[in-house]
């Protein structure tokens, strides 16, 4: 083969995708997947030791997120070359679009790359002082956020309507519709629903694809922290580019997506993303990456024209006092309006913004599709964390699946009993449109629902005409607000039982 | 790919061509005869039906009542002292068994039904020489969730039954000969388009209507926005009974929930009557799984509506009740 390292390289982008890709497809109930869902992030270094750090807890997936650390320590980032699915985009576009070459000049993109360790370091600060911002631009949320939100969904709708159309419309039915069913017990599942601001995931997605137009991986150049963090473990990395007879005729550096290689052909290992590009774009073919036999790299120190040791405390202790006092901001106010609602077991709204990395998870997994990311509803500190919508589903009384694909512990893994005590909001009837109360109806279709064994919705009987009309009466003492009575209230447009917190 | 963009190879057809091809290929198709005109049998148009052919088919008894400790058994025997599950499903027939799957709860809860009642069910349709036996509910809960712990989705597929999840586009719309509260509306295909019903509910507490039995159990072939169902549910249920005509109900009262129904949850509500309800008539079935909760039919407003309306019996004393133990 002719370019066998990049092949390799490219097998592996492609496995680790469909790896991701498919392990998000199967966070679904019922969670029969052979890798739990949580993997995905929480193998994740920047997720996971931030989170921690901030909520000063120790996270299940740490072992991991080390291991991940150490790996690239010995390899370089190997991560952001090879496994990375966001990059994987990035590649894939850039190749689609046969860019070869960066727009940016050279020196401003150089110059820029500061800015992700700069990133980093802000956010490490935050989660130091107690404030997690790694989910703002962690790569693998921002993917899974994509995939699971809606990519998953437009497929499975896609598909739902072909297979639909051929049966209405062109006469397959009684082949397909035995079929069709078996399907819908696995990959196609019961429910298409789009989630809420799923074009606003999604262009933020095609946003982030089209920086490829400035620079092929102009991400994780420049903004990535994940890259950072990893790229600050890279320094000491074991695996070298080792290049023997050079002659300089810079190919090697033009054809780098990263701008690794410096002009006087040293490179950067901090940048370096192991594509193997390089070897083969090598007119010596002089290239190699070895571990052992390698010279020691030369020691460069320039001058650096960077900010002052003096700046730099001040700044770090700016980034504190101001981490430290959005966290007291958080505690007295979580300023939340009522009808928030969050996933069952939630109850510190603070802790539940600190620990939430905005994955997608829970609300992929949520079976009635009660869960949907806010956009700034909340404030930014809100985005994209999941709320109980129960005009759209409710919160499953026998269900924990949310807890259970959390990856750091934002929605806490109950067993089912626990679960079924806790309570996410309370149900009120409004009377002015309440089929019973106003139309004096039968209906009683929230108490019919209402999960609780005793019944959280009372009914009280009144006699209209000679007739006895039911009434429902919510008992706050028992109500633990999952909601089905708000989704399966017949009145129209808005329903006359709605849940809100207290 | 360095061509420019002048030179188009001679071979190739040119933009125009084969815009008139594909305008010339459109208009063909389009003015074919059957463009238009749906297929007749298309899946899922939502066309209007009417009620299902009625057969009719009178059972040995008008009540067979089976006690004793084994559901399975006393549906097997009831149904066979009924005159036998022959009279009522011919040899390659499409057979639907319509249980109670309404919730997420186990069958220990009692509130879908039995599956040891369905197995029985499936297992004589099957000796009966039955195609295909289809099984669904429209259920309140998530469906896979609902289908998976009422134990019914293991149950039809080990004993060879169809069990699957309606579809909302693969209905017909109820039409009624008759001003009815149900006109109109939808109802899934399988259980109109059927040679022989089973209807085979739990019995059990219900806030609304006090016990949810045979009758009630027929809305989980309803699509739409069932809420609006409770509505005058009584007139609407003796509706939508005589809409599907059950060729045979079979209730389940072998656990029934006194309290806190439909959805209960609690074992303290449970009871154990231990006894299956096997008849031809829905609204006599009903009448006597009313009277072993101790109700009387005026009570439950879906008998009510059906005594005023003359349809079926509610007078279990004038009926033939044959009583069986196993």
């Amino acid at each position: 083969m002719k370019k066998k390292w990049v092949a390799i390289r490219r097998g592996s982008q492609v496995f680790f995708f469909a790896l991701f890709a498919g392990i998000l497809w199967s966070t679904a109930y019922p969670l029969r997947g052979i890798i739990p869902p949580a993997a995905v992030f929480s193998i994740d270094p920047l997720l996971v030791f931030f989170t921690a750090l901030s909520e000063r807890v120790v996270l299940p997936g740490m072992a991991a997120a080390v291991c991940m650390v150490l790996s690239a320590v010995v390899l370089g980032r190997f991560f952001c070359g090879w496994v990375c699915p966001l990059g994987s985009c990035f590649d894939l576009w850039a190749a689609a679009l046969r860019i070869r070459r960066d727009r940016l000049p050279p020196r401003l993109l150089n110059g820029l790359r500061r800015l992700k360790f700069a990133g980093l370091a802000v956010s490490a600060l935050l989660a130091a002082a107690g404030v997690q911002s790694a989910w703002v631009a962690d790569p693998l949320v921002i993917f899974g956020r994509f995939i699971s939100l809606t990519v998953i969904p437009a497929l499975t709708a896609a598909l739902d309507a072909v297979l639909v159309g051929l049966m209405r419309y062109a006469g397959w039915g009684p082949l397909l519709l035995d079929l069709y069913r078996q399907w819908q017990r696995s990959f196609l599942g019961v429910h298409t629903v789009f989630f809420s601001n799923a074009a606003v995931i999604f262009a933020a997605t095609a946003i982030l694809c089209a920086t490829v137009l400035a620079a092929r991986r102009f991400w994780c150049r420049i903004v990535c922290p994940l890259g950072a963090l990893y790229a600050a473990a890279a320094f000491s990395a074991r695996l070298r580019r080792v290049v023997a007879g050079c002659t300089s005729c810079g190919r090697c550096a033009r054809e780098c997506r990263m701008g690794a290689i410096e002009p006087d052909m040293r490179y950067n290992k901090g940048e370096c993303v192991l594509c193997m590009d390089c070897v083969y774009a090598c007119a010596a073919q002089s290239t190699r990456f070895m571990f052992f036999g390698a010279p020691p790299r030369p020691v460069k120190k320039k001058p650096g024209k960077g900010i002052s040791r003096r700046q730099f405390l001040l700044g770090c202790a700016a980034l504190l006092a101001a981490g430290c006092r959005g966290r007291q901001n958080g505690r007295q106010t979580p300023a939340q309006r009522p009808e928030f609602l969050r996933p069952p077991g939630v109850q510190d709204e603070r802790v539940f913004l600190n620990r939430c990395v905005r994955c997608g998870n829970c609300m992929s997994v949520c079976p009635t599709r009660g869960l949907q990311p806010l956009f700034f509803e909340a404030g930014l500190a809100g985005l994209w964390t999941p709320v109980l919508v129960p005009e759209r589903g409710y919160c499953e009384f026998n269900c924990v699946q949310c807890g259970r694909v959390c990856p750091t512990g934002a929605i806490p893994r109950l067993d089912v009993a626990d679960k079924q005590s806790r309570r996410i909001g309370t149900a009120v009837v409004n009377r002015q449109t309440c089929l019973a109360w106003h139309d004096k109806k039968e209906c009683i279709v929230c108490e019919e629902h209402c999960p609780v064994p005793d019944k959280a919705i009372k009914v009280v009987w009144e006699i209209v005409n000679g007739v006895r009309v039911a009434q429902p009466v919510v008992d706050a003492a028992r109500c633990i607000g999952c909601g089905i009575c708000q989704t399966k209230c017949p009145v129209r447009p808005q329903r006359a039982i709605r849940v809100a917190r207290r | 790919m360095t061509q420019g963009f002048g030179d188009t190879p001679p071979h190739r057809m040119s933009r125009r061509q084969f815009m008139k091809w594909c305008a010339s290929g459109l208009a063909f198709v389009s003015l074919q005869k059957n463009f238009w005109a749906q297929p007749a049998d298309a899946y899922g148009r939502a066309d209007s039906a009417p009620a299902r052919p009625r057969k009719k088919i009178r059972g040995a008894y008008d009540l067979v009542v089976a006690k004793g400790n084994d559901p399975y058994r006393q549906t097997v025997e009831a149904v066979a002292a009924m005159g036998g599950i022959g009279r009522f499903v011919a040899k390659n027939s499409v057979v639907v068994i319509k249980p109670n799957i309404g919730w997420d709860r186990t069958p220990e809860q009692a509130c879908n039904t039995n599956p040891q009642v369905v197995a029985a069910l499936i297992d004589i349709c099957r000796q009966a020489g039955a195609k295909r036996v289809n099984i669904f509910d429209r259920t309140c809960n998530d469906s896979r969730r609902c289908y998976t712990n009422s134990g019914i989705e293991r149950i039809a597929q080990k004993h060879g039954a169809q069990i699957f999840f309606p579809n909302d586009w693969n209905v017909l719309t109820a039409r009624f000969p008759y001003e009815s509260g149900m006109q109109g509306w939808p109802i899934y295909r399988e259980a109109l388009e059927c040679d022989t019903f089973i209807n085979v509910p739990v019995a059990k507490h219900h806030g609304l209507t006090k016990l949810t039995l045979s009758m009630k159990n027929l809305m989980g072939v309803c699509g739409g926005n069932r809420g609006m169902m409770h509505v005058d549910i009584g007139p609407k249920l003796v509706d939508l009974t005589d809409f599907i005509g059950p060729d045979l109900t079979v209730i389940d009262a072998y656990r029934v929930l006194v309290r806190h129904g439909p959805q209960g949850g609690s074992l303290e509500d449970v009871e154990e009557p231990k006894t299956i309800i096997v008849g031809t008539d829905p609204v006599l079935a009903d009448s006597y799984a009313a009277q072993l909760f101790g109700s009387r039919p005026e009570e439950i407003p879906y008998l009510k509506a059906s005594r005023e309306r003359k349809f079926g019996s509610v007078d279990i004393t004038a009926a033939a009740l044959h009583e069986i133990t196993v």
